[in-house]
């Protein structure tokens, strides 16, 4: 496991990638620090500061209530960073570990690197960004709309986890609650299977209706 | 309650000790405190139990204290029934620490990870204690009584 780089899940930019034959999609958005974890930490703070010059929204700590508010309501969907055509697979030798972290389900792949759609170059220099790649096997039919609804639960999974120790446990916390998103979406009948992909076995259960998520508990 | 033969060279050596009765099979228990361990675990050995047969760990009750279980053998060449005992030795959830017997009976080497692993027993002098089984991020002690289990998404309804 790559534990050499940065310890701490801070992505001052996020990456959200979604790689398919059609659409290829990356955005970007900045992350702030919650002022508990960035008194505790002093090289945090150092990045806050950074990060507050950047956005001009210098958070005082009392203003929590305020701030919190700020983010549940969204600004906006989430954008996606800008594609780095010269971006190149770096750091995946031997000398440093031949490991990356990730969490992978099937129809969720969350790497902390930046991977470029078009060549796949896997640069894990680039460990502040999170790239997402939803459903690689086309399990579903996905629309623009659906892909955004996953990508803005990404997001707000990352903003919750901010300054949550960077590890595979806490990716595959995230990954596992966007699986639990798109479930759910299945059984409102957002989504649908798509009946062309190559393994057609009904991976989140079979096709029913006159069914949707409120009869499932454990569903969010 | 009747108190065994290795009890009473205990108490005859003035070794802190409490005795736990005996099992189905006869085996003496006794229980020992974490602090006494080391020394105790050495004059064990040098008395002749050269051979940790099984090293365990469980939860008592939620709680309540963490258990670490060592089955101790005596071998010996020309004998068919070697003296046999048990030691546990129980730690507070709070801090659990307990002595090492790395340095005494080798076996039980991957045996005390597994034990730090599942229920969070920190072994002192271990040369190498991190998770064995769990992979390394991993976060909780699974075999504790209070676990609870992350809604980690498996697959459940392939066909």
């Amino acid at each position: 496991m790559a534990t050499t780089a940065s310890p701490f899940l801070s992505p001052a930019k996020l990456s959200l990638e979604r790689r398919l034959p059609r659409a290829t999609w990356t955005a970007r958005r900045s992350v702030r620090f919650p002022p508990v974890r960035a008194q505790d930490q002093q090289q945090q703070v150092k990045e806050e500061e950074e990060e507050a010059a950047v956005e001009n929204l210098p958070p005082p700590p009392q203003e929590e209530e305020q701030r919190r508010e700020r983010k549940t309501r969204r600004q906006g969907p989430a954008q996606p960073l800008p594609v780095q055509p010269l971006a190149e697979s770096k750091n995946m030798s031997r000398e440093y570990g031949g490991q990356w972290l990730s969490c992978t389900t099937r129809h969720i792949r969350i790497y902390a690197a930046y991977i470029n759609p078009e060549t796949n170059a896997f640069d894990q220099t680039q460990m502040d960004k999170l790239t997402l790649l939803l459903d690689p096997t086309d399990e579903f039919v996905w629309t623009d709309e659906t892909c955004q609804k996953v990508y803005d639960e990404f997001q707000d999974l990352v903003d919750h986890y901010e300054g949550a120790e960077l590890s595979e446990y806490t990716l595959r916390l995230i990954g596992s609650d966007l699986e639990h998103f798109i479930r759910k979406l299945l059984y409102d009948g957002e989504i649908k299977y798509n009946m062309m992909s190559r393994v057609l076995n009904f991976s989140m259960g079979k096709p029913r209706i006159k069914f949707n998520s409120s009869q499932i508990p454990d569903v969010k | 309650m009747q108190q065994g033969w290795l009890s009473n060279w205990l108490v005859k050596h003035e070794v802190v000790h409490r005795s736990l009765g005996f099992d189905h099979r006869g085996i003496e228990t006794l229980q020992i405190k974490a602090e006494d361990w080391d020394s105790i675990a050495v004059i064990l050995y040098v008395y002749g139990y050269n051979y940790l047969r099984s090293q365990c760990a469980y939860d008592v009750a939620p709680g309540g204290s963490l258990a670490s279980v060592y089955h101790l053998t005596r071998i010996q060449y020309g004998i068919d029934n070697p003296e046999e005992v048990c030691i546990k030795v129980f730690a507070q959830k709070d801090n659990p620490r307990i002595p090492s017997v790395f340095w005494i009976w080798r076996s039980s080497d991957f045996q005390e990870r597994e034990s730090f692993d599942m229920v969070g027993i920190s072994y002192d002098n271990h040369p190498r204690l991190k998770r064995i089984l769990m992979p390394e991020s991993w976060i909780g002690w699974p075999l504790r009584k209070d676990y609870i289990t992350p809604n980690f998404y498996e697959i459940q309804d392939a066909h």
